[in-house]
């Protein structure tokens, strides 16, 4: 797999880091993806009955992580890392990289997003603040772009695999622009690679119900089709979304395929990956291992706290809760507001 | 290592890697605010609680168990911060005086302050000097773990009540053998029960030559070079063996005492005489059994004798050594039970007699696995009554548990080897001395030849040493039963 960074994110992150400010260390929480528009949805209720399929494939997943190490009295410092897990000959292996620290302010909000917009990807929006998320958005789209970054690295590495995602395959949304994931989803399938991206929560309702909890009485594994999903331009679905039940416990997910895929290597796609990786409440292991491997631990948050402290001389303290300060036992705490 | 807890006595110290601090080290926390500082000593220590570490561990491993391999890129060396904080480890130590001005004062009411005080590992020798650990008259137990020696004061087992405790094959003997040469040295009369043969050379170097203390060595073996003869007995100290080690009925021993008075009246005291006496005394048939199986105990014991030439004086040797220092080493290796008793009592109520004339001064009394040959109401005695005349004895047991707890409660120095059965740290753990925690935590990984010296002899600072070795030859050894056998 083709490792090498560019050098920008390193850098923005050291020069975001070197401005001597005050760290307030503050509830760590991740920002949920944007939200997405259905209309007039169908899910297919005949599964579509799957055998695994034992042929010898690569199988490989990526995924980010984010998470707020502390506030500062102009902005919030935030820790970025990505894992590309792959399983070949029956043994997993992984690339982890980062986690990677930016200090993020209203100032320079703008400069780290775009310049590692155009590092990574050869594109920026320019210097207008139209498209630059806001503070709060910072952490979850530095993820996005670290995360497409490492998409587009294994799209270009692997062939004859599959290739699975955190997710979705919409796009057209700011931190996921339609051309970026066409690249990636074409340059996969140049490598005769198949996408799947598997929904860990899915917003998609059939008569009000969630598509994951329509689920037939049949014996998994098998797959639901979703039809008539048409989402609000600018945003784009650049795959067919299913429903996917692919172990006996009551677990669904959506999973979108490359809609480019003709329908038949789509079915035949997860048929190998049921057949090449283990399964564990409907979720692959391939996925779940980089999940695990980017998520932060209390304890490397404690150590982020420290590398900043020691390195760049910022002295982390508790802003006060104001919810507690007010309501007192029943403040729940900021997070929770 | 920052301060982050105080629990009672027991304080709490952050500490980080790099920071080597291991169980018995000492530490000076030092609030120099307060002009105040404390001395603590480390009994534990574990794994700081570290939010996510348990996760941390678990993530590295699949569902099949292995490793995962992989490549972390970690441009911004986060690794080693990760690596700093989850090894960080927490102390428990335990609070054992307050410097001011330079002087220590068993106080644990103050607390330092968290944010200001600095912790540092407080070196043995300053410690020992802090605390006047050595004496006049120096005795080297051992190496510190920094390297330093570990010396105490002769007199600090002078009038003292010791113990040696630690299971097999740790050191117990050599440590005995080490206080008791010292005290020789120092010119002091020391008494040894030695129950496995162990002492005799203490006179000997390893390789067999004559050692500077030879001539103060002094071995009896009863019934070979150490035997009695009746008229030089007390029959007081004769009494004791007959009612004490032979467990004589008080009417028969009434009646022992009427035969006695008419054998010496006689000037007739000698075993032939007094097997006679009893055969034609006028009383009850079953006094005269009663006196008579007890007559043939101390015949066959081979320890009393008519032949005054064979008869040994324990008194000269107790005077030989009271002079130059010495010790009058019992050996009661191919000794019997009763026999040893027999023995026992009559070195005890000779000292006891001795000590009350004032013919001697004092005795330092060293009894290895008294339980076996230590009438029960001695043991109080020896540590209350014998103490007062002058007999200062050291215990030395493998089996804690055989020695009372009264005894425990009283001892002064408590020298402890490696135990890691729970029952006999908690026997241990009852020495007025120390506290619990320090004698569990401590003396369970303590590595073989390694003793924690308690009490007054380190001025109630519990330190860790290495008892030294020394030149003389080990007698100590198990016989094994495939030594030198060659497997075909």
């Amino acid at each position: 797999m083709d490792t090498v960074l560019p050098h920008q994110f390193i850098e923005l992150s050291l020069y975001s880091l070197r401005h001597r400010l005050q760290v307030n260390q503050h509830s760590i929480q991740q920002i949920n993806s944007p939200q997405e528009y259905v209309q007039t949805l169908r899910l297919n209720p005949e599964p579509i009955l799957l055998k695994p399929l034992h042929i010898e494939n690569v199988v490989a997943a990526v995924d980010t992580s984010t998470i707020k190490i502390g506030d500062t009295n102009t902005g919030i410092v935030i820790a970025v890392r990505g894992a590309n897990v792959w399983k070949q000959n029956g043994n997993y292996r992984y690339t982890r990289i980062g986690p990677f620290i930016f200090h993020v302010t209203e100032e320079n909000k703008s400069e780290v997003y775009n310049t590692l917009q155009s590092a990574y990807f050869g594109t920026q929006h320019g210097p207008s603040h139209q498209n630059t998320p806001n503070l709060l958005q910072m952490p979850t789209r530095i993820a996005t772009l670290l995360e497409r970054w490492l998409q587009k690295m294994l799209s270009r590495t692997i062939s004859n695999g599959l290739i699975l995602f955190d997710g979705s395959l919409t796009s057209g949304t700011p931190d996921t622009p339609t051309q970026r994931i066409e690249e990636i989803l074409g340059t996969a399938r140049k490598r005769a690679n198949i996408v799947l991206a598997f929904s860990k929560m899915t917003s998609l309702r059939v008569n009000g119900h969630l598509i994951t909890d329509l689920l037939p009485n049949h014996q998994p594994p098998y797959l639901l089709e979703v039809d008539g999903f048409r989402p609000r331009p600018p945003v784009v679905l650049l795959g067919n979304i299913y429903v996917a039940r692919l172990t006996r416990e009551n677990y669904a997910f959506r999973v979108d395929i490359d809609k480019e895929v003709p329908t038949e290597p789509k079915i035949e796609a997860v048929e190998k990956l049921l057949g090449n990786d283990i399964f564990s409440q409907s979720y692959p292991e391939t996925l779940r291992l980089a999940h695990i491997l980017c998520t932060f631990t209390a304890n490397e948050v404690l150590a982020m706290q420290h590398f900043v402290t020691r390195k760049f001389g910022l002295h982390v303290f508790n802003r006060p809760d104001m919810h507690k300060i007010l309501f007192g036992p029943y403040g729940k705490g900021e997070a929770y507001s | 290592m920052k301060l982050y807890k105080k629990e009672g006595n027991v304080l709490q110290v952050l500490s980080f890697p790099g920071e080597t601090v291991e169980k018995g080290d000492y530490l000076l926390v030092d609030d120099s605010e307060a002009r105040k500082a404390l001395i603590v000593q480390v009994i534990d220590v574990q794994f700081a609680s570290i939010p996510g570490v348990l996760e941390e561990l678990l993530r590295s491993l699949p569902d099949g168990g292995e490793l995962i391999q992989g490549e972390d890129i970690d441009p911004l060396e986060i690794a080693p911060h990760i690596t700093f904080i989850q090894d960080a480890s927490l102390l428990f130590c335990k609070i054992r005086a307050t410097v001011e001005n330079e002087n220590l004062s068993p106080s644990s009411s103050w607390l330092p302050s968290r944010s200001q005080s600095t912790i540092k590992r407080l070196p043995l020798p300053t410690l020992l000097k802090l605390a006047k650990v050595e004496g006049k008259l120096p005795i080297v137990l051992g190496c510190t773990k920094d390297s330093s020696l570990l010396t105490i004061d002769a007199s600090s087992l002078d009038g003292r009540l010791n113990i040696i405790t630690g299971k097999k094959e740790t050191g117990k003997s050599h440590l005995s053998k080490l206080l008791m040469v010292n005290l020789v040295g120092y010119r002091a009369t020391v008494v040894v029960f030695d129950l496995n043969g162990e002492y005799h050379s203490l006179g000997m170097t390893n390789d067999g030559k004559r050692n500077a203390i030879y001539d103060k060595i002094h071995v009896l073996t009863p019934s070979q070079n150490f035997k009695l003869a009746l008229n030089q007995l007390n029959l007081h100290v004769l009494l004791g063996i007959l009612i004490h080690a032979l467990h004589l009925p008080g009417t028969s021993a009434r009646e022992f005492r009427h035969i006695w008075q008419s054998l010496k009246d006689r000037d007739s005291l000698t075993l032939h005489e007094l097997g006679e006496t009893i055969r034609n005394w006028n009383c009850n048939q079953q006094v005269r059994d009663a006196l008579f199986s007890r007559y043939h105990s101390l015949v066959n014991s081979g320890f009393v004798t008519d032949n005054i030439a064979e008869a040994t004086m324990l008194e000269d040797c107790l005077f030989k050594a009271k002079e130059q220092g010495g010790a009058i080493i019992i050996n009661l290796r191919n000794t019997g039970s009763i026999d040893r008793q027999i023995v026992v009592e009559y070195v005890l109520g000779k000292l006891v007699e001795s000590l009350t004339s004032w013919k001697l001064k004092a005795v330092f009394l060293f009894a290895e696995e008294a339980h076996l040959y230590l009438r029960e109401t001695y043991w109080d005695d020896i540590v209350t009554r014998m103490r007062h005349f002058g007999i200062f004895t050291t215990f030395i047991t493998n089996q804690p548990d055989t020695i009372r707890d009264n005894i425990y409660r009283q001892a002064d120095n408590i020298f402890l080897f490696n135990f890691t059965n729970e029952h006999d740290l908690d026997v241990v753990s009852r020495a007025a001395r120390v506290d619990a925690e320090t004698v569990r935590s401590i003396a369970r990984d303590l590595p073989p030849h390694h003793c924690l010296a308690l009490g007054k002899a380190v001025r109630d600072f519990p330190i860790v040493t290495k008892v030294k070795a020394m030149d003389v030859k080990t007698m100590g050894e198990t016989r094994l039963f495939f030594t030198n056998t060659t497997t075909g």
